[in-house]
């Protein structure tokens, strides 16, 4: 009985982690890469200077948008900090097509756009892992957090089957086929479950009110704004006027935000109504402040400049979510801490990536015994190929878009995702031509050379190359071109390995011959 | 497949019987169903019972259940998979979505 | 401080692999442990673990400190899982040389 509950276990992590692993690898990927958010953004404008944020910069942006976008009825502005220098905005435009929402990255210091290329910088790999690309942002995020919880499904089941997590806990047995994919893939799940099981979990109460909407529908139904104000604080809508009336200065608002939150600084400004009588101004703090995610927030009178609200501390509840939301986006971690979980994030990554060629490699041995392999056994191969060498290749074709794409292309930054997902493309046909084992190595190989030649394209294309940004001090610039040589040494290196890979394990002669049949079957 | 053999609830080692295969495939897809959909239900009717029925602020409560569903649905999930055999999978669910569904319609008033 | 929550991290888990015939066995090449020699690395070994959650607590207070202690657990163990397969030796010199290394980098105040 008890044998059988940890077979239905092992069977269930086998399939919830199989089904979706390729989406997960890349999910887990994209979101480690988008840790570096505004870092990527940085290598990916190199026209930018290192500006300081000051406590001007909101009042620069507020004029800046009462330039651009008057008859806006609301506009967001994300003010510069350590990481981020420019500031970036989005308003509502009543006209604009689609979503009916603009937005532009200004100078910090001036307002103007910035003068910089078109690129989607960091945001891309952010916004991948939580709606895909290409596909509707409902129906991507959907499928993200469908499959996250196939990721919770296979997390607790996967405890579950793991019957001596202790004993296993250091084991790693190296160069023993199934086994060494076994320990390898123990390894990089247990030490990292807090992590992982954090990530997944968090994830899925980032989009919970659409995933489960049901407790609020039936508490609230057709009042969700009640809902934001009562749980979050947040101030009631106000209604427009109708009558003009001219924006209260912005400055003198954030100095009484800095003193009601003890030297607490605003991170973003969101006007309402702007240049109508009803406009309010809302600060929010920043967030890489608190590990609680949830916005504590200022509104005054867009006209007056008195305060109107005050978000002031949660209830426990949303306290709770605000710390979920705060543990995944990681935007409170330092540079230490933001390491910390950039490797967790690279865990979980290899994490599912051990997890589906293990099935590949147990798949592969049945196959050698009886004789050749099953349609399923070589799609999961191929898609193995496909996903975990194909998409750091992918990412490296992304940055090497943004530097060689003609500086006026139009539509340039979606162009980097075209190019990203072409590459990604040619990776999936790829190992149609080159079976197998030469198909993980070439690909590989190539992801390892693209890194590695991008400080060199940098140093091609612009004037933000190693020698350069390491004489001016730019760190973030200097870290960046480490990290990419970094990544392609890993890629490298996984290259080398798969290379001089031989399946260790000495199979029964007529095994053997069977597996050397079916590889010269797999080979074109 | 002798582990999918085994989480229908029937003994690892039976011969060989026509159909087997069959029966094997069914009982998976009654398996996900009932945890797939049947855990989806249970947990949604969790969400909404604790919603309106948790004693603290409005808010609170919704938040509170709805964060706590996804704990409740993949535990039905793993139920689905765990119960001896497709009748008690089902049966299991049903039993819970019953006193749910109960549990809410007290809450509601609707019943005395 | 938090150089001393990885010291102490490392140090903990260092003994409690030792406190495992397999690990020994890389380690020593023997399987067999002493059973008081067990019991002080098991013990020893949950010990360090648990204290190395009370520098991060006291440095960062408790809801940072949790999260960077997870951090640290993760990152020091993943390592030792590799040091134990490939260089077992310099696994336990580290574990060695992590405590004097944690206190120095206390006393300068890291």
């Amino acid at each position: 009985m008890k044998d059988g509950f940890r077979q239905s276990m092992a069977w269930l992590h086998t399939w919830a982690g199989l089904l979706v692993g390729w989406v997960l690898f890349a999910v887990f990927l994209t979101g480690t890469a988008a840790y570096l958010r505004p870092e990527i953004s940085y290598w990916m404008r190199p026209e930018l200077a290192l500006s300081r944020p000051g406590p001007e910069n909101a009042a620069v942006a507020v004029a800046a948008m009462q330039a651009m976008a008057p008859d806006s009825p609301s506009w967001f502005i994300t003010l510069p900090n350590e990481r981020e220098t420019v500031t970036r905005v989005f308003w509502r435009d009543p006209k604009a097509q689609g979503r009916r929402f603009r937005d532009a990255v200004l100078d910090a210091d001036t307002g103007q756009p910035v003068a910089a290329r078109e690129t989607l910088g960091g945001d891309f790999f952010y916004v991948f892992h939580f709606q895909l690309h290409y596909v509707g942002v409902l129906w991507g995020r959907w499928i993200v957090s469908i499959c996250t919880m196939f990721m919770l499904v296979a997390i607790v089941s996967g405890i579950i089957t793991h019957r001596r997590i202790f004993a296993d806990f250091f084991t790693f047995r190296p160069g023993k086929g199934q086994r060494s994919w076994l320990d390898g893939h123990n390894v990089c799940s247990v030490l990292a479950l807090p992590y992982h099981l954090m990530i997944t979990y968090t994830g899925l109460v980032l989009f919970m009110l659409m995933v489960m909407p049901w407790g609020i529908d039936r508490a609230y139904p057709g009042q969700r704004a009640a809902f934001n104000t009562e749980a979050f604080g947040n101030a009631p809508p106000r209604q427009r006027a109708g009558t003009p009336a001219p924006l209260a200065a912005v400055t003198p608002l954030m100095e009484e935000a800095r003193q009601r939150w003890q030297g607490g600084r605003v991170g973003r400004v969101i006007v309402q109504n702007p240049g109508d009588a009803h406009a309010t101004i809302q600060l929010i703090r920043a967030e890489s402040e608190r590990l609680s995610y949830n916005q504590q927030s200022l509104t005054f009178d867009g006209t007056t400049g008195a305060l109107i609200h005050d978000s002031g501390d949660s209830g426990a509840a949303a306290e709770v979510r605000g710390v979920m939301y705060g543990l995944h986006i990681g935007r409170f971690a330092g540079p230490l801490l933001r390491g910390l979980f950039l490797l967790s994030g690279l865990a979980g990554t290899a994490m599912v990536a051990t997890g589906c060629i293990l099935w590949a490699t147990k798949q592969r041995q049945q196959a050698a015994r009886r004789g050749a392999a099953g349609f399923g056994t070589r799609l999961v191969e191929h898609l193995n190929i496909a996903a975990i060498a194909g998409l750091p290749l992918a990412m490296a074709a992304f940055f090497w878009a943004n530097r060689v794409l003609p500086q006026g292309l139009a539509q340039r930054g979606a162009w980097e995702a075209h190019v990203f997902f072409i590459a990604w493309g040619l990776c999936l046909l790829h190992p149609l031509l080159r079976r197998g084992r030469r198909a993980w190595v070439e690909q590989f190989a190539a992801g390892a050379l693209g890194f590695a030649l991008l400080p060199v394209l940098n140093a091609l294309f612009t004037t933000q190359h190693l020698p350069a940004t390491l004489a001016r001090g730019d760190w973030v610039r200097v870290w960046f071109d480490l990290g990419l040589l970094g990544c392609g040494a890993l890629l490298g290196l996984l290259a080398w390995k798969v290379a001089r890979h031989r399946p260790s394990a000495p199979l029964p002669r007529p095994a053997a011959v069977l597996a050397l049949r079916s590889l010269a079957e797999a080979a074109p | 497949m002798d582990v999918s053999r085994a989480i229908n609830g029937t003994a690892r080692r039976t011969r060989f019987r026509p159909g087997a295969e069959a029966r094997c495939r069914a009982g998976i897809a009654m398996r996900l169903l009932a945890g797939v959909g049947g855990g989806y239900a249970v947990a949604a009717l969790f969400t909404m019972a604790l919603s309106i029925g948790l004693p603290m602020p409005r808010a609170e409560a919704v938040l509170t259940a709805t964060m706590a569903s996804f704990a409740i649905y993949a535990a039905a999930i793993v139920w689905a998979f765990a119960a001896p055999g497709v009748l008690r999978a089902w049966a299991g669910m049903a039993a819970q979505a019953a006193l749910l569904l109960l549990a809410l319609f007290l809450l509601e008033g609707y019943l005395p | 401080m938090i150089g001393l929550g990885f010291a102490l991290a490392y140090a903990g888990f260092s003994a409690l692999c030792l406190a495992m015939e397999r690990h020994h066995e890389q380690v020593f090449r023997s399987r067999r442990i002493p059973p008081w020699r067990r019991l002080a690395l098991a013990g020893g070994g949950w010990l360090l673990l648990g204290a190395s959650a009370l520098p991060l607590l006291q440095a960062l207070g408790w809801g940072m400190g949790l999260v960077f202690w997870a951090g640290i657990l993760t990152v020091t163990a993943m390592p030792l899982a590799m040091l134990l397969t490939y260089a077992p030796r310099l696994a336990l010199a580290l574990a060695g040389l992590s405590l004097p290394a944690g206190l120095v980098l206390l006393l300068c105040g890291a």
